[in-house]
């Protein structure tokens, strides 16, 4: 089974890319960073808001990743 | 007591209901095609664009889950349960990096299903087979979560209304699925995605219906609601023992597995995989998988709620009415009847309600796929691409009726246990599915062997330690430290990596002999 599927991309894409995937994976696994109460917003414990706000961090690092992965194309 | 919900509720529900349903048989003539053809009903044509796979995979993947199991999980043990907030961050990262690459070899060669790919990938139908069974077990519960959670709704709507609630609820969910099954039938994943996009803008309706409303109905609201908790903790012993403010360190292994462990396995089931391949292209696919930790917002304040709950005096009353086992599960739909307006309340709940039914529909469409194509036609290779859609379609209603059937005769409590050893069963093939997206010189036995061995230890360390525990507020890890897994999912990879260093080895040293 060939891979011909695989297109080519150049290897700085893929670093950056690859780098913006692992930032939430290393954030979130930095668990002592995170796990606190206090600044509490709006009476939410910083445990509780501060993880909920890094799911649209996410989102945005993947969106930008994505765009670099597939330069160009629509 | 007085009913939660009065005839105005009822109405708006049954009446919004019936535009679900029409939207579901409608998909049939949306975009046509020719739903013969497998890849036609059960992938929409590949044709679904950035927004239609986002709002389709999104509800798809936050399922009653999200809407049930998560809540009802914080307002029992507390911080633990907000691992589904980092699980739900880094699922989607994998996602983006392995589905466009499974999509690309699906579009080149007519895959439908994962096991598909793993066939030729290690031209192996046996492994397929394993893949593709193992697809299909661990698929069942997490169809019987949506019932319990469509269960709890209906709770909630009956309660005052009529004397055996369970007896009327059964038959209410038996009539759901009857629709369910024949616009799934006729429709496919077209009649999945309109009503997908019905359900998502509900279920955000609901959500942020009760954010707005929390402060108005609870005074104080989230720190009304957190003091209270924090009491409630110190006075009932095992209560959010996991922590109320912050998560107490004996518990960050836990969570850290607990996370890890879900991410990794959530693209490996094949509700996942069917939703990613009904894709227009590659990109498309990898920008609406980016943009799907973004639904997870609403997964966070779903899971908040089930500490909000706590400061709505009206709410906890209610529930004191259950045995504290089925409190949890009534959680968010209880906040919405305490804390909306009725005609808002009846669309919050209907969200819930059809936040089951959509997700089933496209497992037990998966769960088909999976049958046909890697457990039936490696049998009956002579099989014509109508007569495989044929039994997909049929297999189809009939995994909807398993589960349904399975969930009237097990206690509700078993439902949520049996999908956590589905999460840890369905974690073990991905050595094949996602190594094989990077690699093809893995040795297909010490893939079957890894496996095998990886579900044995998985059941077998669930089973056997602290059976009892696993029904305590801390039944995702069965009593164990870490989630059991990841643990079986380390012993498989090693197997896999030194088994196939061994297999090169020996071919590496024949073909020397022989040259």
């Amino acid at each position: 089974m060939t891979t011909k599927t695989t297109e080519k991309v150049a290897t700085w894409r893929k670093v950056v890319v690859g780098v913006l995937f692992a930032i939430p994976w290393i954030f979130y696994l930095l668990l002592p960073l995170y796990d606190t109460a206090q600044p509490e917003l709006g009476g939410v414990p910083f445990f509780y808001w501060f993880q909920t706000l890094w799911l649209v961090v996410s989102s945005i690092l993947f969106i930008i990743a994505v765009f670099i992965l597939y330069p160009g194309r629509r | 007591m007085s009913p939660l919900v009065g005839p105005l509720g009822w109405g708006i529900f049954l009446g919004f209901f019936v535009i679900f349903v029409f939207l579901g048989f409608y998909g049939a003539r949306w975009r046509r095609g020719d739903l013969n053809q497998l890849h036609e009903w059960a992938l929409a044509g590949r044709r679904l664009g950035t927004f239609l796979v986002w709002f389709l995979v999104g509800a798809d993947l936050y399922t009653a889950y999200t809407f049930i199991a998560v809540p009802s999980g914080v307002f029992a043990s507390g911080a633990l349960y907000f691992f589904a907030v980092p699980y739900v961050a880094t699922t989607f990262a994998i996602a983006s990096v392995t589905m466009p690459v499974l999509w690309r070899w699906s579009r080149l060669r007519n895959y439908v299903t994962a096991a598909d790919f793993v066939q030729d990938r290690f031209n192996s139908k046996l492994l397929a087979g394993f893949i593709a069974a193992t697809g299909i077990v661990a698929e069942f519960p997490y169809i019987a979560l949506q019932i319990v959670g469509m269960q709890a709704v209906l709770t909630i709507m009956l309660l005052g209304i009529v004397k055996n609630i369970k007896l009327v609820s059964d038959l209410a969910l038996t009539i759901a699925f009857i629709i369910l099954a024949a616009f799934t039938y006729t429709s496919g994943l077209r009649g999945a995605t309109l009503t997908a996009v019905f359900k998502d803008a509900l279920v955000f309706l609901g959500v942020i219906a009760i954010l707005a409303a929390a402060p108005f109905a609870i005074s104080g609201a989230f720190s009304t609601a957190f003091k209270a908790a924090t009491l409630a903790a110190s006075t009932t012993k095992g209560l959010l023992a996991s922590g109320v403010d912050f998560l107490k360190t004996p518990f960050a292994a836990a969570y850290t597995t607990l996370w890890v462990g879900s991410a990794l396995a959530l693209y490996l089931y094949p509700h996942a995989v069917n939703g990613a391949l009904s894709a227009e292209s590659d990109k498309k696919l990898a920008l609406s998988t980016a943009l799907l930790p973004i639904y997870g917002v609403a997964l966070a304040l779903l899971a908040m709620y089930g500490i909000l709950v706590y400061g709505d005096a009206p709410a906890m009353k209610i529930l004191s009415l259950f045995p504290p086992s089925a409190r949890g599960s009534l959680v968010i739909p209880t906040l919405a009847v305490t804390t909306l307006p009725e005609w808002l309340a009846a669309l919050a709940l209907l969200g819930v309600f059809v936040g089951g039914l959509v997700p089933a529909a496209i497992m037990a469409m998966s769960q088909a796929n999976l049958l046909v194509r890697n457990l039936v036609k490696p049998l009956y290779p002579g099989i014509t691409p109508q007569g495989e859609t044929r039994v997909a379609k049929w297999a189809s209603v009939v995994f909807k009726f398993l589960a349904l059937g399975f969930v009237f005769i097990v206690p509700p409590t078993y439902a949520i246990w049996l999908q956590l050893l589905g999460g840890i069963i369905i974690t073990q093939t991905l050595p094949s599915v996602f190594l094989g997206l990077v690699t093809d010189r893995l040795d297909k036995y010490s893939l079957m062997v890894g496996w095998a061995v990886g579900l044995g230890l998985g059941v077998y360390l669930f089973v056997t330690p602290h059976i009892p525990a696993a029904f305590s507020p801390l039944y995702p890890i069965a009593g164990h430290l870490v989630y059991i897994a990841v643990i079986a999912l380390a012993v498989n990879l090693l197997i896999v990596l030194v088994g196939t260093g061994i297999a090169m080895a020996i071919r590496g040293n024949s073909s020397r002999i022989r040259s």
